[in-house]
């Protein structure tokens, strides 16, 4: 695994998981603001009843919270997902320590695979940092179209074919009602 | 006075607003001013969340069900302090900002507050002034990056305004919804069990 220390202007980047609730509040004021803010993302699809079940990863420069991102945990995968810098402290690296973190809780709970799903414009960056794209067989349209990634937890250890194939579905996550079940697709 | 819709024609936007009044509401109300303030502004988080969300009411304003707009108001003796007022800049164009401060007034004035109170960014004085605040003095301060002024309203009180007087259940209501029954109101219909009178005479004994 990489270097896992930054630090900007001599004040050090820590990494920590969200405990408590203002923690948790900090997480989703980044996203908020890299994502409703800056990207005009629909609060309801930012916050899509998925943050109850993940476990969130914040990055810190001294008190400041200035990165996130969301591991969701499935059967045989971890996935990242939502990470979000503070724009002014984007160019430090501090996506790939939370990235990094995420590895690191997924190796201590046994998962041997991270599994994402990128922008187009964003594959050449995780191809960098030794993610692989899967062919996926539909990957949406225009603006929403993303493609499906994996990286081994252990870079040492390449993932078997049997649980990497190169081709996956994607299908939407289905909608949670007001009772916290799935709704179906809505396709 | 909750709820308020303009129904206009179908093609409009529904616009509702209301006090934030569960811990989702208020995240809303939270996550609209980072995107706002953080994101768009690059206000720093611990200057945001300054320490008063949990001391003060959010005022939240809904586009077809998308939470859109919110306003702080802080109590203080005599004025309520209006702040944090932000529109998600995909409704910026929406005329959203005067119906949204009058309607914070008006949950002022029906609380029994004489005065509605804001610090407005200089940019902005035109918009308060003709909304009806006038400046306080000529001071001009600054924080966050940026130049404000205190403004104030006077708002008409009227005399159904709250009281040590008033009917104790109407105090007990949902404070953007005083004129309507609340739920405590309901539990009168269960009567009065005294449930822990025993509990205090063995304790008094």
């Amino acid at each position: 695994m990489s270097d896992n220390t930054r630090s900007i202007g001599g004040q050090a980047v820590t990494i920590k998981l969200a405990m408590k609730m203002e923690d948790s509040l900090q997480a989703f004021a980044i996203r908020a603001a890299c994502f409703i803010g800056e990207q005009d993302v629909p609060y309801s699809e930012e916050f899509d009843g998925h943050d109850f079940g993940a476990t969130h990863v914040i990055a810190y420069l001294g008190d400041e919270p200035v990165g996130t991102v969301r591991l969701r945990w499935f059967q045989s995968f971890a996935m990242p997902e939502r990470l979000a810098v503070m724009k002014r402290f984007r160019g430090n690296d501090i996506g790939q320590l939370l990235i990094d973190r995420c590895a690191r809780i997924a190796e201590s709970r046994g998962s041997r695979m991270l599994y994402t799903q990128a922008l187009p414009q964003d594959i050449k960056y995780w191809e960098r940092h030794g993610w692989r794209r899967l062919d996926a067989e539909d990957t949406g349209k225009g603006p929403k179209r993303v493609v499906a990634m994996v990286r081994p937890v252990d870079p040492s250890k390449p993932l078997p074919e049997t649980e990497a194939p190169e081709s996956v579905t994607l299908r939407k996550e289905p909608q949670i009602d007001s009772s916290g079940l799935p709704v179906g697709d809505r396709a | 006075m909750t709820e308020q819709e303009t129904a206009g024609p179908s093609n409009r936007p529904e616009i509702t607003i209301k006090l934030a009044s569960t811990s989702d509401e208020m995240m809303q109300c939270f996550m609209l001013r980072a995107a706002v303030f953080m994101g768009e502004q690059e206000c720093p988080y611990w200057e945001e969340y300054d320490g008063n969300d949990y001391t003060a009411s959010h005022l939240i304003l809904y586009v077809d069900g998308e939470p859109a707009a919110s306003i702080r108001v802080r109590w203080f003796a005599g004025f309520a302090k209006l702040e944090r007022a932000i529109i998600l800049k995909r409704y910026r164009s929406y005329g959203l900002f005067l119906p949204f401060v009058r309607w914070a007034k008006e949950f002022c004035r029906k609380k029994g507050y004489p005065k509605a109170y804001l610090h407005g960014q200089k940019r902005l004085w035109p918009i308060f002034e003709k909304d009806g605040f006038r400046k306080v003095d000529d001071k001009v301060f600054h924080f966050s990056d940026h130049e404000y002024g205190a403004f104030a309203c006077d708002l008409e009180v009227g005399p159904d305004a709250p009281t040590v007087l008033t009917d104790p259940m109407v105090l007990n209501r949902p404070e953007d919804r005083l004129d309507v029954p609340g739920i405590l109101e309901e539990s009168m219909e269960r009567g009065a069990s005294c449930p822990h009178a025993g509990w205090t005479e063995r304790r008094a004994s």
